[in-house]
């Protein structure tokens, strides 16, 4: 089903693509213009898409995928966001510190003291790493 | 001899106290990417550019490259070990690897590993030292059509030999074109598809796209598919001597895997992975007892990882005398050139003869660097692979978001690259290659400028490209390569449909 959704979006990308390059001019062979390359590869891609679209709507054989946990992957990214917009509001070792700290729990890390020590340890060892040593201007 | 006297020169350049710093790191890490599952080696050097940007270029460019060929020195060591390749080339080393580890030849067949890989390596970097330097100059005189075929045909073979499906592989490399064009034309200086922001002039930050797809992806991959970790054997150094008879049946398949290794590695395409089973099936062929194949045989395991190593140094041949990319792993080294305002093509060799002849040389000090690394220091690594991936992600993580940082100081390219670590995520899920995209947003521009211009030269005649006498033969070769699978797949159909009717 994802692949099926993914593949409609592509062909949904592709086909406002093309119609993006209306903005810009084709030319002719004698003389092709900064339209030109777009106009092939977003029909190229268009049919590719339709082609793939009519694969998979042929039975296919079931084949073992790896279990993916959904609720995790939401909660690493709802936490990368949170991350960057928090990075200019409270600066990079607190906000490092937090992030590691959430992240290393949701990557089922046991216990609180040694996600908290290592989440510590590691965004002190970034601030002097990044800040003091690479003199990166981090928030 | 004019060719060695550069060469020397290069050693010269080479063994300069940060160069040779430079070639140390890049082939420890190289060695951890490899071994590590889940660290690939296109999102680590993505990871570090950003840091290297205050280095000088030569060092820079002799670690990035130190970490391509280093990774698939490491590579091995889980297949062997543990049945879990740690890089997509060393899959087809658990066949063979992890059934001599289960009789306790795990140590054989890592020593085998490590000591084919070094002279199929070094094979490789003398191909690589002998056949650029010719290229490149021939590579002068192309024009805008030879350049346009080569990309194109390029592009075709790619799309058939990465990853699982053509159709999926040509559709990724076709978006991958698609998003190059996005910026300023080059040709007509009109901005395309920016809808008025300037930060997308420029086009896409290939560093943050790679970062994205490559590292948050795979973060992201790894951390939501649930994967017991392995028990990790321990190793003593006692255990890593290859007995006589092993050592005989290992001399020849490493020499084949070198030279098949090297000749696949020109093709474009995942060149590593291709070689590996390529060597394999040849060595099956080759062997006089094939039924021991898949049972712990050691031309198994030496001929393979032989011919990996010996492909990635053959990779680099497109990359620096033409600076056209055909594999990820060149194409985010493209953007390690680039990133030190360093353009590779035709021109290197003559314009930046200490850089070109720099780089070649640390290739050979950094395979013998490996050989020192990968034999009498692999059972410390082995111990690295006890770091519990749930710790090690987050931190990587980090590691990604801040470099990404470091290179405007923008807050928004962070967003940037979670938005692109999805796509990334998506596309594993759905077996769609994401290494094309990257290779066609990089190719994409140098294809249709050779289009264009190519066109022009030929009045807008499309048979003008095949008239001249090496895009034509280029072009040639890209028909027969489509029909031969196209008539390859029909003929697949036709068999399908017997064997449903009978």
């Amino acid at each position: 089903m994802t692949e099926k959704i993914i593949t409609v979006l592509f062909l949904l990308g592709s086909i406002i693509y093309l119609y993006l390059t209306q903005d810009l001019t084709f030319g002719t062979l004698n003389s092709p213009k900064s339209g030109f390359l777009p106009v092939l590869a977003a029909l190229l891609a268009i049919i590719v898409t339709l082609v793939l679209i009519f694969k998979q709507r042929q039975p296919k054989k079931i084949t073992d995928q790896p279990h993916v946990d959904w609720t995790k992957f939401i909660f690493i990214i709802i936490g990368l966001v949170f991350y960057i917009t928090l990075f200019n509001i409270i600066g990079y070792f607190v906000a490092t510190f937090i992030f590691l700290f959430y992240f290393l729990k949701i990557a089922d890390t046991t216990g609180w003291l040694l996600p908290a020590l290592l989440a510590a340890t590691s965004a002190t060892i970034f601030v002097l790493i990044f800040k003091y040593y690479l003199t990166i201007p981090l928030p | 001899m004019e060719i060695l006297n550069l060469l020397l020169q290069g050693f010269s350049i080479s063994i300069l106290p940060s160069n040779l710093a430079a070639c140390t790191i890049g082939v420890l890490i190289g060695t951890l990417v490899g071994i590590l599952p889940g660290i690939d080696t296109i999102s680590t050097i993505a990871l570090l550019l950003p840091f290297s940007y205050g280095m000088d270029s030569t060092a820079a460019l002799i670690m990035f490259s130190g970490i391509y060929y280093g990774s698939k020195y490491g590579g091995s060591t889980t297949s062997i070990l543990l049945n879990v390749p740690g890089e997509a080339a060393a899959v087809v080393t658990c066949l063979d690897g992890y059934p001599m580890a289960q009789k306790g030849r795990g140590g054989a067949a890592l020593t085998v590993a490590a000591l084919g890989s070094f002279v199929a390596g070094t094979i490789g970097v003398i191909g690589l030292t002998l056949f650029a330097p010719p290229l490149a100059q021939a590579a002068l005189a192309f024009g805008p059509p030879e350049y346009f075929s080569l990309a194109l045909v390029g592009l075709i073979i790619l799309t058939k030999l990465a990853g699982t499906s053509m159709l999926k592989s040509t559709l990724m490399a076709t978006i991958g074109v698609m998003l190059g064009t996005i910026g300023l034309d080059s040709m007509s200086g009109i901005s395309r598809f920016t809808f008025g922001i300037d930060e997308l002039n420029r086009g896409f930050d290939l560093s943050i796209l790679a970062m994205g797809i490559f590292g948050i992806g795979e973060i992201l991959t790894v951390l939501t598919e649930s994967k017991d970790q392995s028990t990790i054997p321990s190793l003593r150094f006692r255990d890593l001597y290859p007995s006589r008879e092993e050592c005989r049946r290992s001399i020849l398949p490493i020499f084949r895997g070198g030279m098949v290794g090297f000749l696949v590695g020109l093709l474009p395409g995942p060149a590593a992975t291709i070689s590996s089973f390529v060597s394999y099936a040849l060595e099956k062929r080759c062997s006089k007892n094939p039924d021991q194949f898949g049972h712990g045989a050691i031309e198994g395991v030496a001929g393979p990882e032989s011919a990996n190593n010996s492909a990635i140094s053959a990779t680099m041949i497109p990359l620096l005398t033409l600076g056209l990319p055909f594999c990820g792993g060149t194409a985010i080294l493209l953007s390690g050139f680039m990133i030190h305002g360093i353009t590779p093509g035709p021109t290197l060799i003559t314009q930046q003869p200490d850089l070109f002849w720099g780089l070649i040389a640390s290739m050979y000090i950094g395979n013998i660097l490996l050989l020192i690394i990968n034999l009498p220091l692999i059972s410390i690594f082995v111990q690295l692979l006890k770091t519990p991936l749930h710790i090690l992600m987050p931190l990587v993580a980090v590691l990604t978001l801040t470099g990404a940082y470091s290179i405007n100081n923008s807050v928004l390219d962070l967003f940037w690259i979670v938005f692109f670590g999805v796509i990334g995520f998506f596309l594993r899920q759905t077996n769609f290659e994401p290494a094309p995209l990257l290779i066609g947003i990089i190719v994409g521009p140098e294809l249709e400028r050779g289009l264009i211009q190519g066109l022009i030269i030929s009045n807008g005649s499309i048979w003008g490209l095949f008239t001249r006498p090496l895009s034509g033969t280029i072009l040639t070769l890209g028909v027969i390569f489509i029909l031969y699978n196209i008539t390859r797949s029909f003929r697949k159909f036709a068999h399908l449909g017997k064997e449903m009717n009978s």
